[in-house]
């Protein structure tokens, strides 16, 4: 390929996949310029992609009520009283459906960990803690990553409540757990 | 049920990367050794079953059928399964049951995985691509959001189990990792074979606490393949046929927060015991010659040691310190080097550990040979700290 044609196949990558240039350049240059044999194993960019206008069905209470109200609902069942949260439309013992309870926000750290490498769309964010929360009220476990400024704060045992963010999209992240004290 | 045993095995080496292979051309190769140490051609095989994990690490959704197009299986029928890291031990289930119930006489079941075709262009390698393809098969709308990793999940099961019963111990875990990564320095396939102190993996950069770098199993590239043939079948194809005398499996809740605890992993006993009634096992550390073990990572290689019976609840830790598994022990665990020396290449992984403990029962594991091996226990588990468990005992 030309230098014409190569800084076209660069633009054409950036702009399907979003891959800046100078990150395709560092990968590929070596192969555009024809260095390596017709036989060697060729290496391209590619994306998988899919976009959704997703519903939660029946949980899409829990959702509005965390956007509009900064609100935390549980499920409970009305035969064996159990609560849940993540909440669900139906409890998985009595078949029953489940009806909507307001939490007080508050919980206590079950287990958690302290993650310092993690995947591509987090990895900026490292150390940070993961722990399961039991929240007061409920008779479950929440996953959730905590916001915390020393990460040996969080323990097991820990005593949390929930923050709600300022942009609240309709998602489990509008809301993150913190110390109590 | 009919007997079923394995009358041919192959599989590819184990890399971090197969660069000049594609999933189906990996496939290939396993079958194509698979086929030849059985001593049969392809067109003797009945049906398929695929253990393929992750659709993006293949970059292709529904790749079983690319692959039974590839080995030139059409017109058979062919089953993919998907069952996280225990699909490999799911596809042998599945196989089992192909041949078991009389439905067919040979059945090849067959795992690959590639996984470092994803890439973060950013930071010029493939892990934390990898990570995030497989956080999809987290919870979507309340886990995969909190950034949790496989890694993270299961590191909240071995903390929790040390807070109840004080192991396993950095040091514990450290000593699996370094019997892992040496016993692969004795396997020809295996990934990451290293003779490492316990000091060289306390030291190595902590992941997720408590693991440290050396106490996560791989991300691996290969394909591996057993055929399973029925009793008649066998013993007229066969000199050297292993059999699968005990299999059990459970699925534990995906939620971990619908379980009594996150201690102990109760599919993994349940799956334990099952196979063990089956196989007519009663005291594991004494009739069972070898292990393969699951290990993801080494902490939960020690609580597998309690999920399998090995000693008694909260005591896994003890099996390393005392050697028992050790490969002069009395129940060596991962002559292979198990996931963490030998590799993780997911839906290859079940079949992988089948493979070991068939060499190690025909005779044919080399250095590595436990010597006079005549049973051999097989783990295979995934999914969310541990939903998915399969164990299959194996016997010549």
């Amino acid at each position: 390929m030309n230098s014409a044609e190569r800084e076209a196949w660069y633009r054409y990558q950036h702009e399907k996949y979003g891959i800046p240039v100078e990150h395709l350049r560092r990968e590929f240059e070596e192969e555009l310029s024809g260095k390596n044999p017709m036989d060697a194993p060729l290496e391209i960019p590619d994306k998988m992609e899919v976009v959704f206008k997703y519903s939660y069905g029946g949980q899409s209470r829990f959702f509005r009520e965390l956007r509009e109200n900064k609100a935390l609902y549980g499920a409970q069942c009305p035969e064996c009283g159990k609560v849940f949260c993540p909440p669900r439309s139906h409890c998985h013992t009595c078949y029953q459906p489940t009806q909507w309870k307001k939490l007080v926000g508050t919980g206590t750290v079950e287990a958690c960990t302290v993650q310092h490498y993690t995947t591509s769309s987090f990895i900026k964010k490292v150390p940070f803690v993961c722990a399961y929360v039991k929240l007061d009220g409920t008779d479950s476990l929440l996953m959730t990553n905590m916001e915390v400024d020393d990460v040996a704060k969080v323990k097991v045992g820990t005593k949390v409540k929930a923050v709600y963010r300022e942009l609240r999209l309709g998602a489990i992240t509008d809301v993150y757990f913190k110390p109590l004290d | 049920m009919r007997d079923v045993a394995i009358v041919g095995i192959g599989t590819t080496k184990f890399k971090s990367r197969w660069l000049d292979k594609t999933y189906y051309e990996l496939a290939f190769d396993a079958a194509k050794m698979a086929f030849e140490d059985a001593g049969i051609d392809k067109d003797r095989v009945d049906s398929a079953v695929y253990g393929i994990y992750n659709d993006f690490f293949q970059r292709q959704y529904q790749p079983d059928a690319f692959v039974h197009d590839y080995l030139g299986l059409g017109l058979k029928p062919m089953v993919r399964v998907n069952s996280g890291g225990a699909t490999g031990g799911a596809a042998l289930r599945i196989g089992y049951q192909e041949v078991a119930s009389g439905l067919q006489d040979v059945c090849l079941v067959l795992g690959v995985e590639k996984c470092a075709d994803t890439y973060n262009y950013e930071l010029q390698m493939a892990t934390p691509e990898v990570l995030r393809a497989i956080l999809y098969t987290a919870d979507m709308t309340y886990d995969n959001p909190a950034g949790r990793t496989a890694a993270s999940g299961f590191a909240l099961a071995v903390v929790a189990h040390r807070d109840k019963y004080g192991n396993p111990t950095e040091e514990q875990m450290a000593k699996v990792s370094v019997k892992n990564h040496f016993n692969a320095t004795k396997n020809p396939i295996a990934q990451s074979p290293k003779v490492l102190t316990v000091q060289d993996v306390l030291d190595s950069r902590m992941i997720v606490e408590p693991f440290k770098f050396y106490d996560n199993c791989l991300y691996t590239e290969g394909a591996s393949a057993v055929i399973l043939a029925s009793k008649k079948v066998a013993e007229s194809i066969s000199d050297n046929p292993i059999w699968i005398s005990g299999l059990g499996a459970s699925v534990d809740y995906v939620m971990p927060g619908n379980r009594p605890n996150i201690y102990t992993f109760e599919s993994s006993r349940l799956a334990a015991k099952k196979a063990y009634e089956m196989a007519g096992i009663t005291n594991p550390v004494e009739e069972l010659d070898l292990a393969e073990l699951h290990d993801a990572f080494t902490g939960t290689e020690i609580m597998a040691y309690e999920d399998c019976f090995f000693c008694e609840e909260g005591h896994g830790g003890d099996l390393i310190d005392d050697g028992t598994v050790l490969p002069e022990g009395r129940l060596p665990v991962n002559l292979s080097g198990g996931l963490i020396g030998c590799g993780h290449a997911v839906g290859a992984t079940g079949i992988m550990q089948t493979y070991e403990v068939c060499k190690h029962l025909r005779g044919e594991a080399g250095e590595r040979q436990r010597l006079g091996a005549r049973k051999g226990l097989v783990q295979s588990i995934g999914g969310t700290l541990c939903t998915w468990s399969i164990c299959l005992v194996l016997e010549r």
